[in-house]
C-alpha cells in the first residue's frame, strides 16, 4: 500500500518516478494474476491437465493397471479409423441424436405454443410437463425399462388395445434407438418447452398488434414474427440438446449395454465399454479425443450457420 | 449383506487388534473401474472381490499380490478346495486368489412337470432328442412350450456347450481362434437345428434373463440354463417343484466357475497385506464356509464343509445343490486369456444373430474367428 501511495505522490517525469511507476504496474499485473490464480488452478488441475494427459494416454497402449504406458503412435487412430464398428458407432449416435434434437425442439415449440396461456390451469399443466425433467436419468431408464418390456410391458398392453401385436421393444435393433429417444424426449421436452415460453413472452406486443392491423394471420404472425424472434432460443436449444444428445450415456448403460447387436452403440458407451470392459484406457482416450473434435466443429457450424438466421431483439 | 457383517464380526472376535471396513462397490463392473481407478491413483484397499474372468487382466498386470509365500508359511490346505475353483484363481502358476462366492450354470427344471411327463432332464447331448419331443409343444408351427433354454447373452452359459462337444476357444497355446474348427462347431449346429425346429429358447438383448426366468415360472419354459446363484430365487418364485440338472455333457462334461474371488492388493503396505491374508483365510475358511454358502446363495467350496455334519444339513435344506456337488470336480475355470473379455463379444454376437435374426451361426462363427484372431494379434 505505502509503495502505491509513493507511486501517486510522485511528480511524473523524474526518473525515479519511472522506475516507481514500473513497479506498481507490475504489482498491479501480479495483483489481476493472483486473483484469477484459484480460478486458474482449479481449471488446471480438472480441465486442461486431464486434456493433455488423454491426448498423451491416446498415443499409448496403456490398460490403466499396468504402471508403464508405451507410446504407440498412431495405432489408436488407425484402429478406430479402419473399424467398422466406429463407422456404425458414428452412425447411431447421430441417428439418434438428429431424431432426439428435431423431436425435442418441435414438440417443445408446440407445446409453448399450446400452453402459452396464463391461467392456474395451464400454470399446473406446465408443471405436469416439466416434471420428468427432474427425474434422475437412471431413475427414468429404470421405469422405461418395464415399459418396454415385451413381456410384460406397459407400452404393450396399450398397443394391444388397439390391436397392435406385443413387441419387443429394446430388443429389435430397429426400435431400440427410437425407444432410446422416447426416455430422452419424455424427459426432456418440458425444459424446451418452458424456455420456449419464455421466449415467446418478450417478444414485444406491439409486433403483433401492428401485423393484426395489417391484416396478418395467425399463422403469418407465427411464420414472420414469432418464428424469427424466437431464433436467439431456438439456436441455444439446438446446440444444448445437440450435445447432451451425442453424449447420451446413461439410458442406454441402463437399458440396452450398446445392444442389441450394436444397435444402440453410442460413441460415449463405447468409450466406458473399451476402457472399463475392455481394459484399452489408449484406444478409449483416441476415440474420445475424435469425438471432442467431432463435436467442437459440429457445434462451431452450427454457429456460424446460424450467425445470419438469428436475430436478437433490439 | 448380512452374511458379510456376520462374517466380519466374527473376525473381529478372532482379531480384535485388525478392523476390516466392508465398502459396498456396486456390480462387477463398477468394482473393476473403481479398482482400475485405484490402482492409477496408488491408493488400494488391501483386500477385494474380482470377477473371475477379470483376473488374468489384473493379475498379468502386477495389480494382484502372488499368495504362494503366504500359503508355503501358513501351509494351507489346498487339496481341500474344489480343484477347478481353485484353480480359476491362478495365472501363470502363482495362486493370486481364492473363491469366495462361486457359482456354476446349471440346468434348473419344472420337476413336478417333467416328473407328469415320465421324463428325466438329459445327462448326454444324445438324450436331448427324445427329451426334446417329449416335453415341447408346437401347434401349427408356433411353439407353446419350449424344452429347454441357453442364455445367449453371455458366454459363460455356452462356452461350457463348446467343450463339452470337444472343442475348443483358443488353440493350445493361446495364439489363435479355435472357435471355427469342427469340433468346436457342434454346439452351434445343434442349436441352430433346435432352435430351427421351436424345441430350444435361446434369450438375447435387454431383459432376457427375467423374461427367461419369467417364461420358466410360467410354464413356458420347461427347463432353464441359468446360474447356480438363483436356485434360491427360482425355489422362492415357481409354483411347482424345483429340480436341478448339472449340463448334459458329450465329449465332455464340465460346466465354468462364475461369481467371484477374493485377493490381495500389491500395493497394500506390508502389515495391511498380513491382515489381508488373515482376513482371506478366514472368508474362505473350511469352519465358516456352509453358513458363508447359505448366506449369500453361492456354493460351499470346501471338501470338508461338504462332508461334515453341516454340510449334510445343508444339503437335506437345498437338495438341488446336490447336483451340482456330485460334479465337484467339474466346475472348471473360463479361459484364462487377457484378452478374453474383449474379443468374447465377437462370438456372443453371433448368438445374438442366432436367437433375434434366425441366422445360422456356423458362417458367423467363422468370421468371429478372422475378429478374434486379429485381437490376439494385438496382444503379441
Amino acid at each position: 500500500m505505502a509503495n502505491v501511495n509513493k507511486a501517486k505522490a510522485a511528480s511524473p517525469g523524474t526518473a525515479a518516478s519511472v522506475r516507481r511507476w514500473g513497479s506498481y504496474a507490475t504489482l498491479e499485473k501480479w495483483k489481476d494474476f493472483l486473483f484469477a490464480l484459484p480460478a486458474l488452478a482449479f481449471l488446471g488441475v480438472f480441465l486442461y491437465y486431464p486434456l493433455v494427459n488423454t491426448i498423451y494416454i491416446s498415443f499409448t497402449d496403456w490398460n490403466m493397471v499396468r504402471p508403464d504406458k508405451e507410446l504407440v503412435g498412431f495405432k489408436n487412430y488407425n484402429w478406430l479409423f479402419t473399424n467398422e464398428d466406429f463407422y456404425q458407432s458414428l452412425q447411431v449416435t447421430f441417428l439418434y441424436t438428429i431424431m432426439d434434437v428435431v423431436l425435442t425442439l418441435g414438440f417443445g415449440l408446440l407445446l409453448a405454443l399450446l400452453f402459452n396461456v396464463s391461467s392456474k390451469v395451464y400454470a399446473f399443466m406446465r408443471g405436469v410437463i416439466f416434471m420428468p425433467y427432474y427425474i434422475s436419468m437412471v431413475i427414468a431408464s429404470m421405469v422405461f425399462l418395464w415399459i418396454y418390456n415385451g413381456s410384460y410391458g406397459f407400452l404393450n398392453a396399450v398397443v394391444g388395445y388397439f390391436g397392435i401385436a406385443p413387441h419387443d421393444w429394446l430388443i429389435n435393433p430397429a426400435t431400440v434407438l427410437p425407444a432410446l429417444v422416447g426416455v430422452s424426449l419424455w424427459k426432456g421436452v418440458g425444459f424446451a418447452m418452458i424456455l420456449f415460453i419464455s421466449g415467446i413472452r418478450s417478444i414485444p406486443v406491439e409486433y403483433y398488434e401492428a401485423a393484426a392491423i395489417d391484416g396478418a394471420s395467425r399463422f403469418h404472425s407465427f411464420r414472420y414474427i414469432t418464428l424469427p424472434l424466437l431464433s436467439p432460443m431456438t439456436l441455444f436449444l439446438l446446440i444444448t440438446t445437440f450435445i447432451a444428445s451425442m453424449q447420451v450415456f446413461q439410458s442406454i448403460h441402463v437399458m440396452t449395454n450398446g445392444g442389441p447387436l450394436g444397435a444402440s452403440n453410442a460413441i460415449v458407451y463405447w468409450i466406458y465399454n473399451m476402457a472399463f470392459e475392455q481394459f484399452r484406457i489408449g484406444r478409449a482416450s483416441a476415440l474420445i479425443m475424435i469425438f471432442f473434435v467431432i463435436i467442437l466443429v459440429l457445434t462451431l457450424l452450427q454457429w456460424i450457420v446460424s450467425r445470419k438466421k438469428v436475430h436478437y431483439e433490439g | 449383506m448380512e452374511g458379510l457383517n456376520y462374517m466380519v464380526e466374527e473376525f473381529h472376535k478372532k482379531y480384535p487388534h485388525i478392523t476390516v471396513e466392508p465398502v459396498y462397490q456396486g456390480a462387477y463392473n463398477d468394482l473393476h473401474q473403481k479398482l482400475q481407478a485405484a490402482v492409477a491413483a496408488r491408493d488400494v484397499p488391501a483386500v477385494t472381490n474380482v470377477e473371475v474372468s477379470s483376473l488374468p487382466n489384473f493379475a498379468d498386470s502386477g495389480v494382484f499380490a502372488d499368495l504362494t509365500p503366504w500359503i508355503q508359511r501358513d501351509q494351507t490346505n489346498l487339496a481341500d478346495f474344489s480343484q477347478g475353483m481353485l484353480d480359476a484363481y491362478s495365472y501363470n502358476g502363482k495362486q493370486f486368489g481364492f473363491p469366495l462366492i462361486v457359482s456354476t450354470s446349471v440346468f434348473v427344471y419344472n420337476k413336478t412337470l417333467l416328473d407328469e411327463l415320465g421324463v428325466q432332464p438329459p445327462q448326454t447331448w444324445d438324450e436331448i432328442e427324445a427329451f426334446n419331443k417329449a416335453v415341447a409343444i408346437i401347434e401349427n408351427g408356433e411353439t407353446k412350450r419350449y424344452a429347454f433354454s441357453v442364455p445367449g447373452w453371455d458366454a459363460w452359459y455356452f462356452d461350457p456347450w463348446l467343450i463339452n462337444g470337444g472343442g475348443q476357444i483358443l488353440t493350445d497355446d493361446m495364439s489363435a481362434s479355435a472357435i471355427e474348427t469342427p469340433e468346436s462347431l457342434r454346439y452351434a449346429e445343434n442349436f441352430y437345428k433346435w432352435i430351427s425346429d421351436g424345441y430350444m429358447h435361446m434369450g438375447y438383448g435387454t431383459g432376457a434373463s427375467s423374461n427367461m426366468r419369467q417364461n420358466f415360472l410360467d410354464g413356458n419354459i420347461a427347463m432353464v440354463q441359468h446360474t447356480s446363484a438363483m436356485i434360491k430365487t427360482y425355489r422362492e418364485n415357481a409354483s411347482f417343484e424345483i429340480g436341478v440338472s448339472f449340463v448334459p455333457g458329450d465329449v465332455s462334461r464340465i460346466s465354468n466357475i462364475g461369481g467371484a474371488g477374493i485377493v490381495m492388493m500389491e500395493g497394500a503396505p506390508d502389515a495391511e497385506k498380513e491382515a489381508a491374508w488373515k482376513f482371506i483365510e478366514h472368508m474362505t475358511s473350511a469352519e465358516h464356509n456352509i453358513k458363508w454358502a447359505e448366506a449369500v446363495g453361492y456354493l460351499p467350496t470346501r471338501k470338508s464343509a461338504i462332508e461334515s455334519e453341516e454340510g449334510k444339513q445343508y444339503f437335506e435344506r437345498w437338495p438341488q445343490y446336490e447336483a451340482v456337488f456330485a460334479h465337484f470336480d467339474d466346475v472348471t475355470p473360463r479361459l484364462k486369456h487377457i484378452a478374453y473379455p474383449e474379443f468374447r463379444a465377437h462370438y456372443i454376437e453371433v448368438m445374438g444373430e442366432m436367437a433375434l435374426n434366425g441366422q445360422d451361426p456356423v458362417p458367423l462363427l467363422k468370421e468371429a474367428a478372422n475378429k478374434i484372431n486379429e485381437v490376439l494379434k494385438d496382444y503379441e
